[in-house]
């Protein structure tokens, strides 16, 4: 029974966190309608940043992380006017080919750049736990937690309360209608795609702290973030913070009762079910 | 070209369109259009499918090009861009409605007034249009999307109202709408114009335009072929034979 508690203390802290992971790409594949490849490549950028605020600057990694955002944002937006402007309202394939080369791209760049290590964001107090119950919990988790959560409710709120979110929403919903009002859907489409990169950095900086990065980390972590995005829906950040908790706590359970090994199976056993039976997500609008 | 009006309205020549043609590309639709519409009044230009009513109207907004003047508020706009001939106050109610689906019609209205900056004008306009449309206010929080065909009229035409237009362009209000429910609107476009906003109607249905319009513009194949007191269109046998079925 402990233990059943304390795998999923880890399922929901694990669950924030891919959450926020998800955040960035559902965004933009609800206003864009472009699944980003590269998101998880993003998310690994983030982390390197926030490694060498940290490493580097001797920057506290949660004090790193507004900049590992800021550092994204610039970089989203410039990828999203200068490259995927180009083929805006292109079919999807051709979308999926071009972040695809941009995922391939940055990794390899990531390699030259920061060697295939494996890096750590470790300050001094990744090591210190408190208790809940029978769970132990490390405290950096926690932090990552509320971060991740945070966010996903800013973003919420962003979209449904602010005239610049009102006008993404209203852009993603009805491209005729959003222009006959004065939206400009390029201005629009620049800065949510940087916005989701934005996401992405802080992701990435919550990921180097409470795990391990290397150029690698993007492919499945776009894989997880794409399996989130579907079981949670496009429609609401909120459906994508169920969808996160949901998968973190799935892959705990599965790594306690069959195997860490079974974990990637499990959530994508799921991600396989959700699109035969709710194609719109657990919570989306059903089509 | 005749002197407009039955006298509905005395107001100063706010919109003036002189030998307009416009088209796409190779294809010329509009062809020597003249057409002049009067501060207050209600203008309908009728006309079968494929006659060029929806064009005429892209022309005037400015979303596609064309030659020959159209002279809006005292301003040339002919060469304009869309968000500033918008900006002056040319505001479309597209045909179909394009309302934001998963929106609540309050952010739909919002919308409206996306590139007004005037946070006090627009709290105001809102309280207007809520009182022109007291349906819309009680169904504020609603998807607008989740409305009848009627109210998504009513919210879509609200909508531009927020825009703070000085010409209402209404595009084929009455499509796919129940008789009772065109009445309601015909009543709802007397309304705005008394607000101070006036009209220009673009229908199929000629029976509803000629109820509420004061003039009226019958167009066939990219041209004007009568103009004059929508009473008077009515009872001219041509038009008769040709839209109203008698």
């Amino acid at each position: 029974m402990d233990l059943l508690w304390q795998v999923l203390v880890n399922g929901v802290l694990l669950g924030g966190l891919y959450a926020l992971m998800a955040l960035g790409l559902a965004l933009v594949w609800g206003v864009l309608n472009i699944v980003n490849i590269a998101h998880g490549a993003f998310i690994m950028l983030g982390a390197y940043v926030c490694y060498y605020l940290f490493a580097g600057l001797g920057l506290d990694p949660f004090a790193a992380l507004p900049l590992a955002m800021l550092a994204l944002f610039v970089f989203g937006y410039v990828v999203q006017r200068y490259l995927l402007n180009l083929v805006i309202r292109a079919p999807m394939f051709n979308t999926l080919l071009i972040t695809f080369g941009i995922d391939v791209v940055l990794t390899l760049l990531a390699q030259l750049a920061f060697s295939a290590d494996f890096r750590t964001i470790n300050p001094t107090y990744a090591g210190s736990n408190f208790m809940l119950g029978s769970a132990t919990v490390p405290f950096v988790r926690v932090i990552a937690f509320g971060i991740a959560v945070g966010l996903t409710l800013l973003l919420w709120l962003f979209l449904t309360r602010a005239r610049l979110g009102r006008a993404i929403r209203a852009t993603a919903q009805n491209l005729v209608a959003a222009r006959l009002y004065g939206v400009e859907p390029r201005r629009v489409y620049a800065l949510t795609f940087a916005l989701g990169a934005a996401l992405a950095g802080a992701a990435g900086s919550l990921y180097g702290v409470v795990s391990q990065v290397n150029p690698y980390i993007g492919g499945s972590l776009t894989a997880k973030s794409f399996a989130i995005a579907i079981i949670g829906g496009l429609d609401s950040p909120l459906g994508v913070i169920v969808g996160g908790l949901f998968l973190g706590i799935v892959e705990s359970l599965t790594s306690l009762y069959i195997g860490p090994t079974y974990s990637d199976v499990a959530s994508f056993g799921i991600l396989v079910l959700v699109l035969i039976f709710r194609p719109s997500g657990l919570l989306g609008r059903t089509a | 070209m005749s002197a407009p009006g039955n006298g509905a309205s005395g107001g100063a020549v706010l919109l003036d369109v002189r030998n307009l043609s416009a088209g796409y590309g190779e294809l010329a639709v509009l062809n020597d259009i003249n057409l002049s519409i009067r501060t207050g009044e209600i203008v309908a230009v009728v006309g079968s499918n494929a006659a060029g009513k929806t064009t005429l109207l892209r022309a005037l907004s400015r979303v596609i090009d064309c030659s020959g003047s159209i002279v809006f508020a005292g301003q040339r706009i002919e060469s304009l861009a869309s968000d500033a001939a918008f900006d002056l106050g040319l505001v479309q109610v597209p045909e179909g409605r394009q309302l934001f689906d998963r929106m609540s019609v309050h952010d739909n209205l919002l919308m409206g007034a996306f590139r007004r900056r005037d946070r006090a004008g627009v709290t105001a306009s809102m309280e207007r249009v809520y009182t022109l449309f007291p349906v819309l206010k009680e169904r504020r929080a609603q998807w607008a999307g989740s409305l009848s065909g009627g109210e998504q009229q009513m919210c879509a035409m609200a909508r531009a109202m927020v825009a703070a237009p000085k010409l209402l362009m209404v595009d084929e209000m009455s499509l796919g709408l129940a008789p009772a429910i065109v009445d309601r609107l015909l009543d709802v476009l007397a309304d705005i114009r008394k607000e101070g906003v006036t009209v220009l109607l673009v229908e199929q249905d000629v029976h509803s335009a000629f109820q509420v319009a004061d003039r009226a513009y019958v167009m066939e194949t990219g041209r004007i072929v009568r103009e004059g007191p929508a009473a008077e269109l009515a009872d001219d046998p041509d038009v008769k034979r040709a839209y109203l079925g008698v």
